[in-house]
C-alpha cells in the first residue's frame, strides 16, 4: 500500500453492496467516498478526484453506470473505472470492456459480473492502481 | 459367469452387476444421460430403458440387476419411444438457441434427439426465465439449459466432496442452485471443472478468454505469448478426431506459432522449475523441523479447497507457486527483458488442463507490483476452439519446437500431467540431492498404479521418507483429517483436485471418457520411457536461469517471484 491513501468512488444503489466493499476498502486503507445514485456520483465529483471508480451499471436509469464513467473519465482522465454489475444476471445482456472498442464505448476499464469475491475485487484494484 | 438374454442372445454378467454394465461388455450401447460410470446408479433421466420381454415392462437398465432368466429387449419400439419420448419431453423446456450454444455439435442431448429421430416440437413446456452466472472467473452456470440429470451434484458431492451444487425447489420449481442461490463465485465451488465435464449440455462450461486473447493478439503494443501445460499434448489430439493418447505437441506448437503467439512456452520447463523450488523446500523442513507433512500446490482447486475446507493445514502447504504462475512470472520479470521488450507489453497466455487455472491466475496473490503472472487462460477446449477459429489445419503443418529458453524440459516435468508425477519426480531430484546419485531406473512404481489413494516410503541415507499421493478431492479428505489432526504419517503428499491428475482435468475434452484417459496416462509414460532428460535437476535451461536471474533455488528472488500465500476463506460452508 502507498503511503498515500488512494481516492475510490463507490457508486452503487444496492446498499447490501455498497456498505461491505465501503468496509472492506476502508480496512485496506483507501480513502473512500460513496454514493447511491448516478445524480449523488456525479455532485460526488464536483469535490472529489477519485484514483479508480466502481460503479453500479443500472441506477437511477438503465445506462447509468456507463453516463458516470464517462463522465469521470472526460473530467479525470487517468482514473480507472470498474462497472460492478448483475446486469448479466438480471437481463442477460453481456458487456467487456477487454479492447479498445468495449473500454471506449463503456467508459469503463474492466466489467464485473456481481457476485463478486472480496479478494477478487481487491486484486483489481491493485491491477488497474498498479500496486 | 451367470447369463441373461439381450436381443435374444445369452450375454454373461458378474454377480451384483447392473443391466446396463452387462450389455456394454457384451458391446450392446444402450444411450445414457445421468449415469456416471464410477458411482452408484440414480435411475433418474430414464433415457437407458429397455424393454423386459417377459413382462413388456419397461426397466432401467442402469439400475436394474441382472439376474439369470431375465431377458431384455434393448432396441424394441417401445424402448425407443419411450427414449425419444423422454427427450421430447426434456426439450420441451429447453432453450432453441444451438447454434450459439458452446455444446453445438458436442452435446449429448442434441445427439440424442439427432439418434433418435427428434425433428420437430411435439411437446411445449413452461420456461422459467433464468440467467447466465457469469461471475465465476473459471465456471459459467446457464440455468435454462439444465435437464436436471444431476451429474454436477453428484460429481461435485461424491467425487470432490465439495457440494458447491445441489437440487432447490421442488416439482416445476425444481432447479440445480448453490447454497442460499448465491452465485457460484461466492459459493463453496473450488473451480475443478469436474462438473463442466459431466454436464451433458451446454448449463455448464468454462468462463471463455478467447475473445481477451484474441483482443490482445490484434494490440500491434502487446506481445503474446503462450505456455502450454504438460497434459495439452497428449489430449489436444481428441479434439481434433485423432486417437486419445496421440502427442501432438510439435503440431501444436507449430499451430500456435502460426496464430501469432510470438513465442510458445513449454510450462513442463517450469515443473522442473517447481521440483528445485519444492525439493529444496522439503528438505529444509524435514532438517530444519519445519511444518510436515508439506503438501503440493499445484493444482488450484486443491488449493482453494485447503482454503476453504482445511484453512488449519495451509501451514502444511508448500509454498511454491504452480508451474503456470512461475512460468508466467519468469516470463514477464526475466524473459521479456532479455528480448528488450516492456515487462508491461507483454500478454502472457496459459493454455491448461483445467478450470481452476483461471481462477488462480486471478488471485491476488499473483500480483507483483500490479502485472499479473498470467493474463488469460484456455483451456484444452478453447485451444482447439482458437486453433479452428484460424482455419489451421493441423495436418498440413510441420511440427515446430517451442521457444528457448522455457522450452527445455526433463520428461519429469512432463510427467506433472498424471497423478503421482509430482512425487514421481520430486523422489527423483530428492533421491540426487540427498545421496549424489540417481534413483535406479528411476520409476516409481508406487505412485503410478490408478487408486485414489497412494503411499510409497524411500529410505535415503538413513532417513525415511514417507509420501502420499491423492488424486480426486473427495479422496483427499481422509488424508487431511489426520493432517488437521496432527496424526499424518507422511513427509510429503501429493494433492491432485481431478482424479487421475490434469490429464482427467476440468478443462479437457468434453466427457469423462476413462478409456481415453487411461491412453493421455500411457502417452505420458510413454514420453518419459523415451526420453534422454528424465530428471528436473539435470534440465539445463533450468540451471541457466538460477545463474543468470534467480539465485539458488529458495533464494530471494525465488521467494518474490516463484513463492506466494493462501488465505483462509469465509464463503459460505
Amino acid at each position: 500500500m502507498n503511503e498515500e491513501k488512494r481516492n475510490i468512488l463507490l457508486v452503487d444503489d444496492d446498499p447490501d453492496f455498497l456498505e461491505p466493499v465501503r468496509m472492506l476498502l476502508d480496512a485496506h486503507g483507501y480513502k473512500v467516498e460513496s454514493a447511491h445514485s448516478e445524480e449523488g456520483a456525479l455532485k460526488c465529483l464536483e469535490t472529489f478526484k477519485p484514483d479508480l471508480a466502481i460503479l453500479d451499471l443500472m441506477m437511477d436509469h438503465y445506462d447509468s453506470g456507463f453516463i458516470v464513467g464517462h463522465k469521470l473519465k472526460g473530467r479525470y482522465p487517468d482514473a480507472k473505472v470498474i462497472i460492478a454489475t448483475g446486469v448479466t444476471g438480471e437481463t442477460g445482456y453481456r458487456f467487456a470492456a477487454d479492447s479498445e472498442y468495449g473500454a471506449n464505448w463503456t467508459g469503463a476499464d474492466l466489467i464485473m459480473d456481481k457476485g463478486i469475491r472480496p479478494d477478487q475485487i481487491l486484486r483489481e484494484i491493485k491491477r488497474l492502481l498498479g500496486e | 459367469m451367470e447369463q441373461m438374454i439381450a436381443n435374444g442372445n445369452m450375454i454373461p454378467f458378474e454377480k451384483g452387476e447392473t443391466v446396463l454394465t452387462a450389455l456394454k461388455r457384451a458391446g450392446i450401447r444402450v444411450p445414457t444421460l445421468c449415469h456416471i460410470d464410477c458411482l452408484p446408479p440414480v435411475g433418474a433421466c430414464r433415457i437407458c430403458v429397455v424393454e423386459d420381454t417377459a413382462t413388456g415392462q419397461l426397466i432401467p437398465s442402469c439400475s436394474f440387476p441382472a439376474a439369470p432368466g431375465l431377458s431384455v429387449a434393448t432396441h424394441s419400439v417401445k424402448a425407443l419411444k419411450a427414449r425419444k419420448t423422454i427427450v421430447e419431453l426434456l426439450l420441451a423446456n429447453h432453450p432453441d438457441d444451438c447454434l450459439y450454444c458452446d455444446r453445438n455439435l458436442n452435446c449429448d442431448l442434441q445427439k440424442l434427439a439427432e439418434e433418435l429421430g427428434v425433428r420437430q416440437r411435439r411437446i411445449s413446456g413452461e420456461r422459467i426465465a433464468q440467467f447466465v452466472d457469469n461471475s465465476s472467473p473459471a465456471i459459467m452456470r446457464d440455468p435454462e439449459k439444465c435437464i436436471l440429470c444431476g451429474k454436477c451434484v453428484r460429481t461435485c458431492e461424491e467425487i470432490q466432496g465439495v457440494s458447491a451444487l445441489d437440487f432447490s425447489g421442488r416439482g416445476s420449481k425444481c432447479k440445480i442452485s448453490t447454497a442460499f442461490d448465491q452465485s457460484l463465485n461466492l459459493s463453496t465451488c473450488v473451480s475443478c471443472g469436474q462438473c463442466v465435464m459431466a454436464c451433458p449440455t451446454g448449463a455448464l462450461t468454462e468462463r471463455s478468454s478467447l475473445r481477451e486473447v484474441m483482443n490482445a493478439l490484434q494490440d500491434p503494443k502487446k506481445t503474446v505469448v503462450i505456455q502450454h501445460a504438460p497434459a495439452i499434448s497428449v489430449s489436444l489430439a481428441e479434439e481434433f478426431g485423432l486417437p486419445a493418447g496421440s502427442d501432438i505437441m510439435g503440431l501444436m506448437t507449430a499451430a500456435l506459432k502460426k496464430i501469432g503467439f510470438k513465442a510458445v512456452f513449454d510450462t513442463s520447463f517450469s515443473a522442473d522449475l517447481t521440483i528445485m523450488e519444492e525439493a529444496t523446500e522439503l528438505v529444509e523442513r524435514v532438517t530444519k523441523k519445519g511444518v510436515l507433512p508439506m503438501i503440493t500446490s499445484c493444482s488450484p482447486a486443491w488449493i482453494k479447497f485447503a482454503e476453504t475446507f482445511y484453512p488449519t493445514v495451509l501451514p502444511h502447504l508448500s509454498t511454491c507457486k504452480s508451474p503456470q504462475q512461475m512460468l508466467g512470472a519468469v516470463i514477464r520479470h526475466y524473459w521479456a527483458g532479455t528480448q528488450g521488450i516492456d515487462k508491461k507489453a507483454v500478454y502472457s497466455v496459459s493454455a491448461m488442463p483445467c478450470t481452476a487455472k483461471k481462477f488462480e491466475a486471478e488471485r491476488e496473490e499473483m500480483l507483483v507490483k500490479g502485472a499479473p503472472d498470467i493474463d488469460a487462460v484456455l483451456t484444452t477446449r478453447e485451444l482447439a476452439k482458437l486453433i479452428r477459429m484460424y482455419s489451421i489445419e493441423l495436418d498440413k503443418l510441420e511440427p515446430a519446437a517451442c521457444d528457448l529458453p522455457f522450452g527445455e524440459r526433463s520428461s519429469a516435468g512432463k510427467l506433472f500431467g498424471a497423478s503421482g508425477g509430482v512425487m514421481e519426480a520430486a523422489i527423483r531430484t530428492a533421491h540426487y540431492l540427498i545421496t549424489g546419485r540417481e534413483l535406479g531406473n528411476l520409476v516409481v512404481a508406487a505412485v503410478r498404479s490408478g487408486v485414489g489413494l497412494r503411499e510409497t516410503a524411500l529410505t535415503l541415507n538413513g532417513l525415511t521418507l514417507k509420501a502420499a499421493v491423492v488424486s480426486g478431492l473427495g479422496n483427499a479428505r481422509k488424508v487431511l483429517d489426520e493432517v488437521a489432526a496432527g496424526t499424518s504419517p507422511y513427509h510429503f503428499i501429493e494433492i491432485m483436485s481431478c482424479p487421475g491428475g490434469c490429464i482427467n482435468g476440468g478443462g479437457q475434452p468434453r466427457g469423462i471418457d476413462r478409456e481415453n484417459v487411461k491412453r493421455r496416462l500411457a502417452a505420458l509414460y510413454a514420453i518419459d520411457a523415451a526420453a534422454t532428460l528424465r530428471v528436473s535437476h539435470k534440465n539445463r535451461a533450468v540451471a541457466e536461469l538460477y545463474e543468470k536471474f534467480l539465485g539458488k533455488p529458495g533464494g530471494h528472488t525465488s521467494h518474490e517471484l516463484l513463492h506466494t500465500t493462501y488465505q483462509a476463506r469465509t464463503d459460505l460452508l
